[in-house]
């Protein structure tokens, strides 16, 4: 169950710390690290900065928006960029709505098939497991550009252009889930799933009773990566959405900002404020997670 | 249902032979098992095989299909052979743009995780842990943001006479550079907002690896009188080599793929001076609807994308220190 924690190592770090500490000087040491952090704080400023921007020029009325030299505290505080944005000709609100809806519906359906698909190749057996598995890995490969014309023609066929079910169908399955849910079901003991099975249990009972339960953070931390992959998605609902009541909250903000970035930009930058709420949000409360499932498939391999 | 049979003769067989029959009575039963594992099996991956094969696998093999034939949505799709492969020899806008493109992936695979590589290592070192904390979530957190919307935010700052970037260079003696209208500079813009926006999460790949390498292996090189320099190119670099082809890997898939911070920042202009390859499909395709040139397009990214990740895998086997 050590799965998604990296914690083990920053214990290991600190018992050899204590060793290093002894036999190395400390003089060049420090010195090093102050440089050290340092440009770390300049690498950090330089990623800040423009996301502090964006938050005081959206406190700004347009008159003041521009203003040179640059304040990075709020000069003013004034909301009504905010409700400007959201009551200008760009429905902003519907359009987060379409987005809301689409990111909650993806991210639901996500969490539904790629854990039982991910307990299947983990933890049961069945003819061409391997070769399936291989074969969902493989699509990982396939850039969306490739399919997105075959995809664009399949839904004009079924009618689905501009409805947002064009989205949510294809994106409710997809092989990094199952691929992050069967690396967590490996992982699990298989006397577990053994003892479910002699108590009388069915397939379905000892997964959706015994297995699942377990996997609740592996499951949240799917959800949370999908559903901001959703939410941040621009190119298939760039094709697939063609009206500004359908269309998704960064193509409402692309359309708001206009051409060669004529729009009131105060303005664009509340709403830009806005869309990037919930991936705050997310990264306040469940950064750890992330950061651990996205980071174990690369380095344990 | 014999559950309580069941469950005795299961118990009598050693942990994982639940397959092995042992008596011609039980073989019977398990094979009976068997089977309805196999069911439910195919039962729980159903959903996501008909996902695949109806949205990827389906989608895959009609574009192949696609790029073999002239096709304009109105008409049926007419066949013709490599025509369209042909034609992309001599369409100077295809070359440029994957031009573009290739720069792109350079700048990426140098710069992100150049960038990435000194930033692990700098947080690597023993700083406070609040600190440690500050900086990675810092660097980690336009990683999280869309791209469109980071890149709303970079249109602003790099705006010629009202722009930040410009007010500062503007400030250190520097001239006033048309970021987004001039050719080189609109390629350059693009660039930079591919590398701040990524470089956090190759930097976290780079961190998790670099947590991996034995301390003991590092003191014992240094007591052995190695220097700092001779610790990182001999010890740490290798040791951390998979790390590096995953980020590499990574990054050239994605900056084949970059797509909307253009869009937001400079339109691919001037021109096509800072237009991508999939800008390029993308206005083939659905504003010209010419699908099967499109499509051909799509097929030569797909493959060149396929050829990059398996070149990968075979390198690594030799390349990757795996001790």
């Amino acid at each position: 169950m050590s799965e998604f924690s990296i914690s083990a190592a920053p214990g290991r770090r600190t018992d050899n710390a204590s060793r290093t500490d002894r036999k190395k000087p400390h003089r060049r040491r420090g010195l090093g690290k102050a440089v050290s952090v340092s440009l770390l704080v300049i690498g950090a400023v330089g990623m800040i900065a423009p996301f502090l921007w964006m938050f005081t020029t959206s406190l700004r009325d347009a008159g003041h928006a521009y203003d040179l030299p640059p304040q990075w505290l709020p000069t003013q505080w004034q909301w009504f960029n905010y409700a400007d944005a959201v009551t200008g000709p760009v429905p902003i609100l519907k359009n987060m709505l379409n987005s809301a809806v689409i990111a909650i519906a993806v991210s639901i359906g996500m969490i539904i098939t790629a854990p039982m698909a991910g307990y299947a190749f983990a933890k049961l057996e069945f003819p061409g497991k391997t070769p399936i598995f291989v074969g969902l890995l493989s699509s990982l490969m396939v850039p969306a550009q490739v399919t997105i014309i075959p995809l664009f023609l399949l839904m004009r066929t079924f009618g689905l252009l501009d409805n947002p079910l064009s989205l949510i169908l294809p994106g409710i399955t997809g092989a990094l889930g199952v691929f992050l849910l069967r690396q967590f079901f490996l992982g699990l003991p298989q006397e577990i799933i053994d003892a479910a099975r002699m108590d009388g249990a069915s397939a379905w009972q000892t997964y959706r009773l015994v297995a699942l339960p377990l996997a609740k953070n592996a499951v949240s931390t799917l959800g949370v990566i999908t559903f901001l992959g959703s939410w941040n998605a621009y190119f298939a609902p760039s094709i697939f959405l063609n009206s500004t009541e359908t269309a998704t909250l960064p193509l409402g903000l692309v359309l708001m900002l206009g051409p060669y970035g004529a729009g009131n930009v105060a303005q664009v930058m509340a709403a830009t404020t806005i869309a990037i709420a919930p991936a705050l949000i997310v990264f306040l409360v469940a950064q750890r997670w992330i950061i651990a499932s996205l980071t174990q498939s690369a380095v344990k391999g | 249902m014999t559950t309580t049979t069941h469950k005795h003769s299961s118990a009598a067989l050693p942990p994982g032979g639940a397959g092995r029959p042992t008596g011609p009575g039980l073989t019977d039963r398990l094979s009976t098992v068997q089977r309805k594992d196999a069911l439910t099996g195919y039962a729980f991956t159903a959903p996501t095989i008909i996902g695949f094969l109806v949205f990827v696998l389906g989608p895959l093999l009609a574009a192949f299909y696609l790029s073999l034939t002239k096709y304009n949505i109105l008409t049926a799709p007419k066949f013709v052979g490599l025509d369209n492969y042909i034609r992309m020899f001599r369409d100077e806008r295809l070359a440029t743009t994957y031009g573009n493109t290739v720069l792109y992936v350079a700048a990426a695979v140098v710069l992100i995780n150049g960038f990435a590589l000194v930033f692990a290592v700098l947080i690597n070192q023993r700083l406070p842990r609040a600190l440690t904390y500050i900086f990675r979530s810092a660097y980690f957190f336009p990683y999280l943001v869309a791209l469109v919307y980071v890149s709303i935010i970079w249109q602003a700052l790099f705006q010629k006479d009202t722009g930040i970037l410009n007010y500062y260079l503007a400030g250190m003696g520097g001239e006033k550079i048309d970021w987004l209208n001039s050719p080189e500079f609109s390629k350059v813009s693009v660039i930079i907002v591919d590398t701040w926006r990524n470089v956090g999460f190759s930097m976290l790949i780079f961190v998790a690896a670099l947590q991996e390498v034995p301390k003991d292996m590092v003191e014992a090189a240094r007591m052995d009188g190695a220097n700092e320099w001779q610790v990182f190119r001999r010890i740490i670099i290798p040791m951390i080599s998979q790390a590096t082809f995953f980020n590499i890997t990574i990054t050239i898939i994605g900056a084949f793929q970059i797509y909307e911070s253009i869009i937001v920042l400079t339109r691919g202009g001037p021109g096509d001076a800072s237009r991508s390859v999939v800008m390029y499909i993308a206005e083939v395709a659905f504003n010209k609807f010419d699908m099967g040139y499109a499509s051909a397009i799509a097929v030569t990214l797909f493959l060149i994308i396929m050829l990059v990740t398996m070149v990968q895998f075979r390198l690594r086997k030799s390349w990757v220190n795996n001790e």
